[in-house]
């Protein structure tokens, strides 16, 4: 970075933009932290990341029942939750408090309890009850525990409704058709497996490349504006447009990484095409760079940056609404994060490529993100112009020294 | 300590042998003395344990303050437009959980929801009152947004039990015109009922479910943060000797510095920890079986874990950007790691593994267990012996301080980096 003085003769002169992007590039090569941060932060998040969800969906969650019928029916009923997809049943107890502490212990994460006297109920002509518990502390487990559940009791059920109406001297069609009056067709769009991964990645490898491309941009900086160097020698303008190129440069390729090839490997459906993916992409990256510019003029120490950021990534994982539905997060808060780049990026890239919205419909977040690109750029022309100022002050009075 | 006024110089290779002269105690006390002064010249290490902790979990809690998903649009396209489809969408409107939202053409609500302006569409087939009275089997199409999982599966259930209560209504009635005696049409309706309960968490409260990872694990950013920056600190310092006599040299009294360390931030973080639970369990009053104080007694182990960890970055890459950024890497996903949204028996084994490095993942089942299932004492310190692992690195940390520490103050004897501002802003 420290430049000898005979090249800074030569930049006195007016170094084209090209000379200035190969000397940012050299700047952040060369510097290890921001090497580290860039190839191997996105490197290796791109493993580390989306690992846990790598099973997609939760499958053959313990399940734990209490059988106070032992009938039949009732054995018949366990087979039908056993043969759920969803639960796995690992035992039979005599008493519920005991399947709960079976729960507490983490060896089962549901219960079922089958009351006595379920089947002759059933036959009597008499309603039952069957309960379900699920650990709700986990959410998806619960989820899959009562879908399992629900399903194997309403089979059950049906069962039993048409043995009875047969008896009643229905026509088996008949009977069939009186139970099924209406079809409802439930289909999930856009992640047709319910997968985690298809539902976490998209939106967590574009925030990985926003925090990555801020923490470059700010160790860059934050080195800098103390010493003299390059920096000074080209005027503002030029220097922002020269370091965002350099950073546009890298993460061109980064970018095609994370939405070209690990967008496939982690099965996440695509509906837009290649050109537009890249022309929604294009403004964000400029944003972002820009924006990294001129938050890297608010510190000189190289160690905040990414201190900063650490901190702010999560809350802008959850406020950027892929996570909890941006209908229920406070009005203020959706305001404030919107001049994020990643907030509006993340919606728009979901809403194009995973959910196949037309272009026009997502032109407004993309011509928001132009403007961000065009607010963050005249900031960093200021905050570079302030951190030159100080500096030269700074020279001024040890001179006077 | 007065011994201690000549030249820097030669009492910084005096000091070690004559610190055992010194108590052990006046020397902490000393070393806890000079990490305050310290602390309070760092606007940023001040930042880190004053307003940025509490300013963050205002705002995550504020984030998921709704708590119960409500009033989710679903886009309702009625082709039918007779009185049982009528009926159907006020079926969906008295669940509290959808707010159906009129479309009259499929396609323009098809890109409402490709722009996620509403989350589901319930689509009514022409004829379909028609086709239900003649004996025909009309298909009701519901589509939600699996694309935002949590929305689209929580929509799912509850558009497939609103329609499914209204159609038993129609299915009823049917029966009473078959001449069917009314006490027996429930149950032949509905002959198994089934009772769903949510156990440790009734209303399904997502404050109770996601708030406190999530804020755990800012939490252990917040302390992993505070204790690099304190440790980084030391790389940066003169080898001098300060007036009261301790040497800013790093090998000299690391150890007793970094007990110092621990005991000025053990009860900060500890403060900042059980104001979490203060916050979450007293003030939002959520549900809570077990006892606060054998929480705060686990936080107490995650913190030291957390400290462990640091240490032995530090040790190993010596240099502040290097430290903070190995941390970060580190410590960044831990959420996803700790098995609350995903769980934890359905990772990948590797995954598994890595979650171990992770305080926050040992400590969070212990959180559960405490808050959910009430354990107590035993139960959780028998849970604490997962972080054997942990102690078992102390004595590899203390080998390698040994051997690369002094490398260190070696290299840094050569360039001092004087220019190394105390200040950020």
């Amino acid at each position: 970075m420290n430049l000898s003085n005979g090249e800074h003769s030569n930049m006195q002169l007016q170094i084209s933009l090209w000379r200035l992007i190969i000397t940012e590039l050299k700047a952040i090569i060369s510097d290890k932290a921001i090497a580290v941060t860039l190839f191997g932060g996105v490197l290796f998040y791109s493993v580390l990341y989306p690992l846990p969800y790598l099973n997609q969906v939760p499958t053959e969650q313990q399940l734990i029942v209490v059988d106070l019928d032992h009938s039949s029916l009732s054995r018949q009923l366990i087979r039908n939750a056993d043969a759920s997809a969803k639960i796995q049943v690992i035992g039979q107890v005599g008493s519920i408090t005991e399947a709960k502490r079976f729960i507490e212990i983490g060896k089962a994460h549901g219960l079922l309890v089958i009351p006595e006297g379920f089947r002759r109920d059933l036959l009597l002509g008499k309603g039952v009850t069957l309960s379900y518990g699920g650990d709700a502390s986990y959410f998806l487990i619960y989820s899959a525990i009562a879908e399992g559940l629900v399903s194997a009791g309403m089979d059950a059920g049906k069962q039993v409704q048409l043995i009875g109406m047969l008896a009643q001297g229905e026509n088996p069609k008949q009977a069939q058709e009186s139970l099924n009056s209406l079809h409802l067709n439930s289909v999930p769009a856009f992640n047709p497996s319910l997968g985690y991964t298809p539902y976490v990645v998209p939106g967590l490898f574009l925030l990985i490349l926003h925090q990555t491309l801020l923490i470059g941009t700010g160790i860059l900086g934050a080195g800098q504006w103390r010493h003299k160097g390059y920096w000074q020698q080209v005027s503002p303008v030029q220097l922002v447009c020269g370091r965002t190129l350099a950073f546009m440069l890298i993460y061109i390729f980064f970018t095609s990484f994370y939405v070209g090839y690990c967008y496939h490997w982690y099965n996440v459906s695509i509906q837009a095409s290649l050109g537009l993916v890249a022309l929604w992409l294009l403004p964000f990256l400029l944003a972002t760079a820009a924006a990294g510019v001129a938050m890297s003029t608010l510190f000189t120490r190289r160690d905040l940056p990414t201190q900063v950021l650490l901190l702010i990534s999560m809350p802008i994982l959850f406020v950027s609404g892929f996570v909890w539905p941006i209908a229920l997060i406070p009005a203020p808060l959706v305001l404030g994060s919107q001049f994020i780049p990643a907030v509006p990026a993340i919606m728009g890239m979901l809403e194009l490529n995973q959910m196949g919205a037309s272009w026009a419909s997502v032109m407004p977040k993309w011509l928001q993100l132009w403007g961000l690109f065009a607010v963050f750029f005249g900031l960093s022309i200021l905050g570079i112009k302030r951190r030159a100022k100080i500096l030269l002050a700074e020279a001024n009075d040890k001179r006077r020294v | 300590m007065t011994e201690h006024t000549t030249d820097a110089q030669t009492v910084d290779t005096l000091s070690e042998p004559r610190a055992i002269d010194v108590s052990f105690m006046a020397l902490i006390v000393a070393l806890v003395r000079r990490e305050l002064r310290a602390l309070w010249h760092d606007p940023w290490q001040l930042a880190l344990i004053s307003y940025i902790p509490l300013l963050g979990m205002l705002c995550l809690w504020w984030l998921f303050s709704a708590g119960l998903p409500r009033q989710l649009p679903v886009a309702i396209v009625d082709q039918d437009h007779s009185q049982l489809s009528r009926m159907l969408t006020r079926q969906l409107k008295a669940n509290s959980v959808t707010a159906p939202q009129s479309f009259t053409d499929l396609s323009s609500a098809v890109s409402a929801m490709q722009q996620a302006k509403v989350y589901a569409i319930v689509v009514f087939p022409y004829d379909m009152k028609k086709d239900l009275l003649t004996g025909h089997k009309p298909t009701i199409d519901v589509r939600y947004n699996s694309q935002f999982l949590l929305v689209g599966k929580l929509l799912s259930s509850q558009i497939q039990l609103s329609l499914g209560e209204g159609l038993q209504q129609v299915a009823s009635l049917k029966q009473l015109a078959t001449g069917t005696p009314k006490s027996q049409v429930a149950v032949d309706l509905n002959p198994v009922k089934s009772q769903t309960t949510a156990l440790f968490n009734r209303n399904n409260n997502y404050i109770g479910f996601l708030v406190p990872p999530v804020l755990v694990a800012l939490w252990q950013l917040l302390s992993m943060l505070a204790m690099a920056n304190s440790l980084n600190r030391e790389l940066h310092l003169a080898p001098v000797m300060q007036a009261d006599g301790i040497s800013d040299r790093l090998t000299t009294h690391f150890w007793p510095k970094v007990l110092a360390k621990m005991t000025l931030f053990t009860p900060i973080l500890l403060l900042q920890g059980g104001f979490i639970i203060a916050g979450l369990y007293l003030y939002l009053a959520l549900p809570m079986a077990g006892s606060l104080v054998v929480l705060l007694f686990a936080q107490l182990a995650m913190l030291l874990a957390i400290w462990i960890l640091v240490l032995l970055i530090f040790v190993l890459m010596r240099d502040s950007a290097r430290v903070i950024s190995f941390c970060t890497a580190l410590f960044a996903p831990a959420f996803a790691f700790m098995g609350i949204t995903f769980p934890t028996h359905e990772m990948p084994q590797l995954a598994q593994w890595w979650r171990l490095i992770m305080p926050s993942s040992h400590y969070i089942e212990s959180h559960v267990s405490v808050v959910s299932y009430g354990a107590s004492w035993p139960y959780v310190a028998s849970q604490m012996s997962s972080y054997w692992g942990f102690i078992c690195l102390f004595p590899v940390i203390y080998l390698l301080a040994r051997k690369l520490l002094p490398m260190t103050v070696n290299l840094n004897a050569v360039s001092i980096d004087a220019a190394m501002p105390a200040k950020g802003q």
